[in-house]
């Protein structure tokens, strides 16, 4: 089931997590191979975020391993794994609702401390996304739920990710801007950025994806190719299964 | 004659010194939703330090003003290093409770060190005074303006244009999200901490100067003048903490202009009380999310208690009723009396705070109602006393409840402060209501216990009659407990909304619990009045408060045996040592810090 890649970029293997008595995950393994999209396919409640959760260190598994460029991150911090190259779009975007759309985005860049690079790589994302040029000065929360996902989107790239991990980048967007989100994506990664994304809307996310896992009560049930998964008459199954034990 | 100019400057130079203390209070609030109850105590240590640097080193007054700030500076450092940030994976009640447990530590500590004696601190700038329009301004005025606006605008060029600035206000508005950036939480706490602990400081030297005098009941009142203004601002609102800290001095000092001195502080627990129910967010909250208090459910250490057989507790119950019989010294029953006395006011705060999850830190004011109420019915309308008790019970149990009621709304930490600032209510109405309470003068010439016409003078018959009262209560609320009633009532606790959804009422059971406990508070109240037969506004204080608080933190929220079994041993174990009296208080601190630290659910367990 494995992918055939050389060293993956990020590795769980094993991955046991827990909150309290309840179990969430149950052996999990996902690899994302470098300048790979990879995408989390599952239910409500069926541990995604969590899994989101345990690469950026903020909840801690009981057991099993995550590694990052051959380095294991088990006990880091998350600002020390933030630090290794990897950038976050969190679940519902998670803006700093009053701060402004300049200063929200250039709180991506809170790890680099070569200031004209960062100014120029500021200047980058509004030609990215140039909706937010005149909204700089604007409080991040009062913008729109779309264009918080571009905020989003551009403060996760001022820290020159080596890899980004989204949760569910389309939800609560319009049809338009989903398009443009999963557009968004697919040119960050050409840029050589490596996407881990959770989904709940596979069809979309199995488009621009390179691999896929899907995810059912804290167990993978199933992984392989996007393309091979598209036509895999589980998915929707599983889809089926996992939402209706919800 | 003072004109209103002089109490607008008056209220506005007070409100600078509030504000000093506010905006560390909002500060650590934004970044880590926690009411830091030492604040005050750095505050004092603050003053204290100023008086070493003025009148032993003789420094001058810019070096005073950087001494202060930096050991002040290093104080909040190391609360935050020890004291917090061992708890930051535990419960939320435990922060809370930590700082509760510090600011004793220091308070004491300062007292130990400097007796509790007042000192003078003199302000070292010349005493002349400059006419302002109809009023009169001073150089120590303009001195607390100066440091209260420099240290403003420090404080916005460090949030606006530092990156650690932005690190605080981005960890303020979302934690998670702000690890997410790479901030590291831990950094900006310490930041954070250091600021409010140098700006607290300050404060009091400046207040101490201000005054020319310093004592250690400052830190109590600084703590909640912070919070009031930190809460009519909104919780962790910077700016607004700074706007409510004026507002504050200025309605204390009209009010002060139009009634009198010993109406301060009313005005200031009236003020946090309206605010508190009807903007709870604070006055400037239109564009701030509420700031998220949890269900109480994750609020209070969850555990399994111990079981206790019951054959262990009727033997042990017997074995103390006859004790009397035997041989025992006075001094012993006397321990023992207030161990029981203090057991009913544990009963009623284990069920409020623990069964319930309303985490009171008002609960003395429901013995000085059943005090006052007892001994004046005794007193004046010559009920037998062992009816007036009945009626303290009483009386504190509807006024309690009925004072309280307007907090069933809040949550969390908005309910300890809401009870906080009602017990501070409850004893300033008691000095103000002169006709009814006879105000500062107090009640003496209490008729001593008695119960169908024969007077209770043994300690003996005191002993048990006490004794028996709390057992009762006790079994009460042991069947309370086991009943529908009980489960409802924790049902609440673990998920308001949950239970809501079922259907309870929660305001019909937050009154329930009140009304049950307030009347075993006013009946502990009311003995112990009885006993002393003297009694005034300070006999039941904040310190009792906290006092109960401890124990029934030790013995297991909402424990009923625990409650007993931790009066007990607050009580006995530092007579059994012979600590002198004034490290008591200084025990109980370190008490609640390392139960806190170690064994959050106590000693048998949370129910
Ligand atoms: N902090 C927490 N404490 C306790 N349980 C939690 C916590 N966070 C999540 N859970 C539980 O863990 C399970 C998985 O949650 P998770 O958020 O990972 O699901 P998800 O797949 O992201 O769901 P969704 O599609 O709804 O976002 C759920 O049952 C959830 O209730
Ligand atoms: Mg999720």
């Amino acid at each position: 089931m494995t992918t055939s890649a050389p060293e993956p970029l990020l590795a769980l293997s094993g991955v046991n997590t827990f909150y309290g008595q309840a179990q969430v995950h149950f052996d999990l393994s996902i690899t994302v191979a470098r300048g790979h999209i990879v995408c989390l396919l599952g239910g409500n409640a069926s541990g995604k975020s969590t899994t989101m959760k345990i690469i950026l260190g903020l909840v801690k598994p009981r057991s099993g391993e995550v590694s990052f460029d051959g380095a294991s991150l088990v006990g880091l911090s998350t600002p020390q794994i933030v630090r290794r190259g990897i950038a976050s779009v969190p679940e519902a975007r998670r803006l700093f609702a009053d701060m402004s759309v300049r200063e929200n985005i250039l709180m991506g860049a809170f790890v680099r401390n070569d200031r004209d690079a960062v100014a120029q790589d500021l200047d980058r994302m509004l030609t990215l996304f140039p909706k937010l040029g005149q909204r700089l000065s604007q409080r991040a929360g009062s913008l729109s739920g779309g264009e918080q996902q571009m905020v989003a989107m551009a403060r996760a790239l001022m820290s020159r990710p080596r890899m980004i991990v989204m949760d569910e980048p389309t939800m609560g967007l319009s049809p338009l801007y989903v398009d443009r989100v999963l557009e968004l994506i697919r040119t960050i990664n050409q840029e050589g950025v490596s996407v881990f994304m959770v989904e709940q809307n596979a069809s979309l996310a199995l488009e621009i994806a390179h691999e896929a896992y899907v995810l059912q009560t804290g167990k993978i049930v199933l992984s392989g190719p996007a393309r091979a998964l598209k036509d895999d008459p589980r998915v929707r199954d599983a889809y089926l299964g996992g939402s209706e034990a919800a | 004659m003072s004109s209103w100019l002089d109490y607008t400057i008056n209220g506005l130079i007070v409100g600078n010194v509030y504000a000093l203390v506010a905006v560390g209070l909002a500060l650590i609030f934004g970044v880590s939703r926690l009411i830091n109850f030492a604040q005050g105590s750095i505050y004092l240590v603050g003053a204290y330090i100023g008086w070493v640097a003025v009148v032993q080193l003789h420094t001058p007054l810019p070096l005073t003003i950087i001494v202060v700030a930096a050991t002040a500076a290093v104080v909040g450092l190391i609360i935050e290093r020890f004291g917090l940030r061992p708890l930051q994976n535990s419960v939320r009640i435990a922060p809370l409770l930590a700082t509760i447990g510090i600011s004793f530590v220091l308070d004491q500590l300062v007292m130990l060190t400097f007796s509790p004696n007042p000192r003078a601190l003199p302000s070292q700038l010349p005493d002349v005074r400059f006419q302002l329009g109809g009023g009169t301004i001073g150089p120590l005025d303009l001195l607390i303006a100066g440091v209260g606006i420099s240290s403003a605008l420090l404080l916005f060029v460090f949030l606006r244009y530092s990156k650690l600035g932005w690190a605080v206000r981005a960890a303020s508005q979302d934690r998670d999200a702000a690890m997410q950036m790479g901030v590291d939480v831990n950094r900006v706490n310490q930041a954070v901490f250091g600021i409010a602990a140098a700006l607290g400081g300050v404060s009091g030297m400046l207040v101490g100067m201000y005054y020319n005098q310093i004592d250690t009941a400052m830190s109590l009142q600084a703590t909640l003048k912070g919070v009031v203004a930190e809460v009519v601002g909104g919780a962790g609102n910077v700016p607004g903490a700074v706007i409510g800290s004026l507002l504050l001095g200025l309605v204390e000092s009209y009010g002060v202009a139009v009634f009198g001195t010993s109406y301060r502080n009313l005005f200031a627990f009236l003020l946090l009380v309206v605010v508190l129910v009807l903007r709870p967010n604070g006055l400037f909250a239109s564009a701030r999310q509420a700031p998220p208090e949890p269900l109480t459910g994750t609020f209070i250490a969850p555990s399994r208690p111990v079981r206790i057989p019951r054959w262990v507790l009727a033997v042990a119950a017997a074995g103390f009723a006859v004790l009397p019989l035997f041989p025992v010294s006075f001094y012993v029953l006397q321990t023992l009396i207030n161990a029981w006395l203090l057991g009913m006011l544990a009963l009623s705060l284990t069920l409020v705070a623990g069964t319930m999850g309303q985490v009171s830190l008002g609960h003395a004011a429901l013995l000085a109602i059943g005090a006052y109420t007892s001994a004046l019915l005794s007193l004046t309308l010559n009920v037998p006393v062992g009816l007036a008790v009945i009626g303290g019970g009483l009386v504190s149990a509807a006024l309690g409840t009925l004072l309280i009621s307007p907090s069933f709304r809040l949550r969390g930490h908005y309910v300890s402060i809401a009870t906080l600032a009602i017990g501070e209510i409850v004893s300033l109405v008691i000095l103000n209501w002169e006709s009814v309470t006879r105000g500062p003068i107090g009640i003496s010439g209490i008729p001593p216990l008695s119960l169908f016409g024969y007077d209770l003078i043994s300690p003996s018959s005191v002993y048990w009659f006490s004794l028996a009262v709390m057992v009762v209560l006790a079994l009460l609320q042991g069947r309370l407990l086991t009943s529908h009633l009980g489960r409802s009532f924790r049902a609440i606790r673990d998920d308001d909304i949950a239970a809501r959804a079922y259907g309870l009422s929660l305001n019909r059971y937050k009154s329930l619990a009140f009304i049950f406990g307030g009347f075993a508070a006013g009946v502990s109240g009311g003995i112990a009045a009885h006993l002393y037969s003297y009694i005034n506004h300070e006999t039941f204080n904040t310190q009792q408060s906290i006092l109960a608080l401890t124990v029934v933190i030790l013995g297991g929220l909402g424990n009923v045996v625990g409650a007993i079994v931790g009066s007990v041993a607050l009580v006995g174990l530092p007579e059994v040592f012979r600590i002198a009296a004034e490290y008591r208080i200084l025990i109980y601190g370190i008490v609640l810090l390392l139960l806190v630290r170690f064994r959050p659910q106590g000693l048998l367990g949370t129910i």
